[in-house]
C-alpha cells in the first residue's frame, strides 16, 4: 500500500470529487430551462465528468 | 417600449459606441482596455433586453459572454505582454463604474424576478460578469506578473 492507496488519500479524494459533483450538479439544476428526469440524469453525467476534471485543474494548479 | 428596453438602449448606444471608438483609436493599451469594456457595456444589456422583451434565452447569451469575455481579455494580455510592459493599463475608475453598472442592473432584475431559480442564474452572471472584469483589468495592468508565465 503506498502513499497514493492509503485509505485517507482514497477518501480524501473521493470527498473532493463528491464535493465537485454536488456542486457542478446545482449549477447544472439552476442554469437549465425546465427541470425533469431526463435533464437530472444528463446533468448528473455530465457534473461527474466535469467532477473528474475539475480535481485534475486543481492539482495541476496546486502542484507548481 | 418600455423602461428595461430604454435602459438596454442607453447601456447599448453609450457603453458601445464609447468601446468601440476606444477600440479602434489610440496605443495598444487603451484599444486593450475598450475591448476589455466592451463586455461589461454588452452583458448587461443583454439582461436588460431578456427582462424588456420577456426572452429568458437572452439571459444565456449573457452568462457565456461574461464566461467569455474575460477569458478573452487575459489572452489579450499574455499575447500583448510585450507591448503593455512599458506603460501598464491601468483604468481603475472605468473598471470600478463598470462593476457598479453591471451591480445596479443585476440588482434591479433580481428585484424584478423575484426569488427562484432565475435569480441564481442571474447572481451566478453578476458574479462572474464582475468579478472576470476586476480580474481582467488586474492582469491589464500587471497584477499577476507573479504568476509564473503570466
Amino acid at each position: 500500500m503506498n502513499r497514493r492507496t492509503a485509505p485517507r488519500a482514497v477518501l480524501l479524494a473521493a470527498g473532493e470529487l463528491l464535493a465537485w459533483w454536488a456542486a457542478l450538479a446545482l449549477l447544472w439544476l439552476v442554469l437549465i430551462t425546465t427541470v425533469d428526469t431526463l435533464e437530472r440524469i444528463v446533468g448528473a453525467g455530465c457534473a461527474a465528468v466535469g467532477a473528474v476534471l475539475a480535481r485534475a485543474g486543481r492539482r495541476a494548479v496546486t502542484w507548481r | 417600449m418600455n423602461g428595461w428596453n430604454l435602459a438596454a438602449a442607453v447601456l447599448l448606444g453609450a457603453g458601445g459606441t464609447a468601446a468601440l471608438w476606444g477600440v479602434t483609436t489610440g496605443p495598444p493599451a487603451r484599444r486593450v482596455i475598450a475591448q476589455n469594456m466592451t463586455t461589461s457595456a454588452v452583458c448587461p444589456a443583454l439582461l436588460l433586453l431578456s427582462q424588456g422583451y420577456g426572452r429568458p434565452a437572452y439571459v444565456d447569451l449573457a452568462l457565456l459572454l461574461a464566461l467569455l469575455g474575460p477569458v478573452g481579455t487575459l489572452v489579450f494580455a499574455r499575447l500583448l505582454s510585450g507591448d503593455l510592459s512599458d506603460g501598464r493599463p491601468g483604468a481603475w475608475g472605468l473598471t470600478w463604474t463598470a462593476a457598479g453598472a453591471g451591480t445596479v442592473v443585476v440588482t434591479a432584475l433580481c428585484v424584478a424576478v423575484g426569488p427562484g431559480r432565475a435569480l441564481v442564474k442571474l447572481l451566478v452572471t453578476g458574479a462572474l460578469l464582475i468579478g472576470g472584469n476586476v480580474i481582467a483589468s488586474r492582469a491589464l495592468a500587471g497584477g499577476f506578473r507573479g504568476v509564473r508565465g503570466g
